[in-house]
């Protein structure tokens, strides 16, 4: 009988074991863990700031709703310092000592292609609402989705076309950061510029991030004689440029980067911002009369009375948005949630966003793109104003992935 | 490359090197008084723009925040020196330098906490339209920068020649124990070579914020104003102005004669050739040691 019973439990725990083992990370019954990244130190922090708190806002949101299948959603997060390294070290913590159940990124993309390899290698989700570095999404992996922001090959065509037939500009002069984002955003515009159009910069310098002067790039610039100069990189440095710009006589208008299509480069440059054009990817930037943009800030100024000027900011869309993105694939993925049920729900998302203050997203199985969509806008009196422009090219993006 | 354009990018490389020399004359004053780097003089600086920033809100006449951010930025000094300098001062060098790191970051920290890492802007006391002379532009605030970077030098040369104060900061500077026994209080000397020179670098901050704009990343400035404190020989307080316009003209000239990319290059390269040819820098001279 002692015999039996020593049988019996051995037999009882050899098959509960391995089911315990084969729980899903991060999920238990009443909460999903998840991890989360990006820059809250250094001079992306601006990106990292926001970005987690647009986060955490929706998170509250969902919680209060009753979270996400019975379960309640909480967060790591780990600052990466807009560092690849950082960030590389953020998301092995985030998966083998806190045991997360995926990954949301809220870091730019200088950091962002530090963990790209690992996260392919581990199989964990990472959803990634800001960076636009194409290793996200190209090559294809299963388990990587990019949403609010776009990728780098987009702005490159939505730029391109909109300086080639917008203002028929011939002769562009392009100004970029030589970190990851800036970079990448540059090589496409020029990449698209000469495929599409036949025309190649007349001229392209290029500067550090926290650069304090730019009279060399500057002149650079005007030693070719542009039409437009299209500035790629942070607010706080597009801020300098269009003032030194505007001493050494330059009076050609700005084009910026997406990230710059923000309040606070308004607040930086002052009247030196006057004209400048840029693409958003948010239909509403903050300070919009739009009653829900009012709605959405008076909501976001409540969870957080003590912000400092410039916020919220354009990531603090991005991620609220994103995160609600990511509870819908959660739901959808219903109570057995894992990481392939997660895949799977995300992947069955179309033109899904949680309100107006968003753009919608759509993923299928063949590629993780959320978003294509940009709002070309430029400033007018000391705000931004949407333009009339439509883009009449069609991408060639989806193509690779057919 | 034509004369107009050699003068425009020399004013523009004297313009940015006005404020390098003025984070390397903050960076030489406490070395030059109590051996110790301040590797957290480059956050002074950025406390200098946020302090005013605040103060223009109260609509102050500027003179008045003038002095209210070199009084804030000297009281500043003087605290972190009583409280944190002194009690380690007799640790190993590289603790004291590693600690003034500690409180540059705590200082970046608590302004990022407070005021975020968003930019702001500051207007400057004589406006950014350019001025026109000789069909060249000059930027007003640049102007005003390098004359009180000027102003700046001569009062502290002046006062290291001439005032009591000064002239026991040169003896504790060169040996601490022999001054002391000549009746000189070290530790006063020291603490005001700290309110000095963090008020110098809160100055500077007031300075440069209407050119560069209020962030948290001004302190980066910090490598360039180490960079002409070397050059100039890390004693040397002309030294160190002429390092820093040194270092801002290199700069200037490199980037549209060689390239952008190598910019932020040629300066440590300069300074790399010249230390093997000059170790003490331009204006420093090597202790003399019986023998």
């Amino acid at each position: 009988m002692k015999r039996l019973l020593t049988v019996l439990a051995g037999a009882l725990i050899a098959t509960i074991a391995p089911l315990a083992a084969a729980q899903q990370q991060g999920v238990t019954p009443d909460t999903i863990t998840l991890g989360a990244y990006g820059p809250i130190t250094g001079p992306a922090a601006y990106i990292g700031l926001a970005g987690r708190d647009g986060m955490n806002l929706a998170i509250k949101e969902i919680n209060a709703a009753g979270g996400i299948n019975g379960r309640k959603i909480a967060v790591v997060f780990e600052d990466d310092a807009h560092s690849p390294t950082r960030a590389l070290a953020a998301v092995k913590k985030l998966v083998e000592q806190d045991k997360v159940f995926a990954i949301m990124s809220v870091a730019g993309s200088n950091a962002t292609v530090g963990t790209i390899d690992y996260l392919r290698d581990k199989g964990a989700v990472m959803y990634v609402s800001i960076a636009s570095a194409p290793p996200v999404t190209w090559p294809f992996a299963r388990n990587l989705f990019r949403g609010g922001t776009t990728e780098s090959a987009r702005y490159g065509e939505l730029y391109a076309e909109y300086l080639a037939t917008n203002a028929q500009n011939k002769r562009i002069a392009i100004m970029h950061g030589r970190e990851e984002y800036p970079r990448n955003e540059a090589e496409a515009t020029i990449a698209k510029l000469k495929n599409w159009f036949n025309i190649e910069p007349v001229a392209r310098a290029e500067f550090n991030i926290n650069d304090k002067d730019f009279t060399s790039q500057l002149i650079t610039a005007q030693k070719a004689n542009p039409d437009v100069i299209a500035f790629f990189g942070n607010p706080a440095e597009a801020a300098i440029a269009m003032r030194q710009a505007r001493e050494l006589g330059l009076k050609q208008p700005f084009f910026v980067g997406s990230n710059m299509v923000d309040p606070s480069l308004i607040t930086a440059a002052r009247n030196n911002a006057e004209g400048v054009t840029g693409f958003s990817l948010i239909p509403y930037l903050p300070g919009s009369n739009a009653p829900e943009m009012k709605q959405w800030e008076a909501n976001w100024r409540k969870e957080y009375p003590n912000a400092p000027a410039g916020r919220p900011n354009n990531f603090d869309l991005l991620a609220y948005g994103d995160m609600h993105v990511l509870a819908e694939g959660m739901r959808r993925a219903g109570k057995d949630l894992t990481t392939d049920s997660l895949i799977k729900g995300l992947e069955g998302i179309q033109n899904y966003r949680i309100g107006p203050v968003a753009t919608p997203r759509t993923f299928s199985n063949k590629h993780h793109i959320g978003n294509l969509t940009l709002v070309p806008m430029q400033v007018k009196g000391g705000e931004w104003q949407p333009v009339a422009w439509t883009s009449k090219r069609e991408s060639d993006i989806l193509s690779r992935y057919q | 490359m034509t004369v107009t354009l050699a003068f425009q990018l020399a004013i523009a490389g004297i313009s940015v090197g006005s404020i390098y020399a003025l984070v390397a004359l903050a960076i030489v004053i406490p070395f030059k008084a109590s051996g110790v780097l301040n590797f957290g003089q480059g956050e002074m600086v950025t406390a200098g723009a946020y302090i005013a920033l605040v103060l223009t809100t109260l609509a102050l006449p500027y003179p008045v925040v003038v002095l209210l951010v070199v009084l804030v930025g000297g009281l500043g000094g003087m605290l972190i020196e009583r409280a944190l300098i002194r009690p380690i001062i007799r640790a190993p060098e590289f603790t004291v330098v590693i600690a003034t790191f500690a409180i540059g970051l705590l200082i970046k920290y608590a302004i990022q906490l407070r005021f975020g890492d968003s930019p702001a802007a500051l207007d400057g006391p004589f406006g950014m339209d350019p001025l026109m002379f000789a069909g060249l532009r000059f930027n007003p605030t640049s102007v005003w920068i390098f004359v009180a970077m000027l102003l700046v030098t001569l009062a502290v040369m002046a006062f290291f020649k001439y005032a009591r104060l000064g002239k026991a900061m040169r003896a504790v500077s060169i040996n601490a124990e022999a001054a002391r026994l000549m009746g000189i209080r070290v530790d006063s000397v020291w603490r005001w070579a700290w309110a000095i020179s963090t008020a110098i670098g809160a100055f500077a901050g007031l300075l440069v914020a209407p050119v560069i704009g209020v962030n948290p990343e001004i302190g980066t400035l910090i490598l360039r104003g180490l960079v002409a404190a070397v050059i100039g020989g890390f004693t040397s307080v002309p030294g160190a102005i002429v390092g820093g316009l040194a270092v801002g003209l290199i700069e200037t000239f490199s980037g549209v004669l060689v390239s952008s990319t190598f910019k932020n290059l040629v300066p440590f390269i300069i300074l790399m050739l010249l230390l093997v040819f000059r170790p003490y820098g331009l204006f420093g001279v090597a202790d003399a040691k019986r023998v």
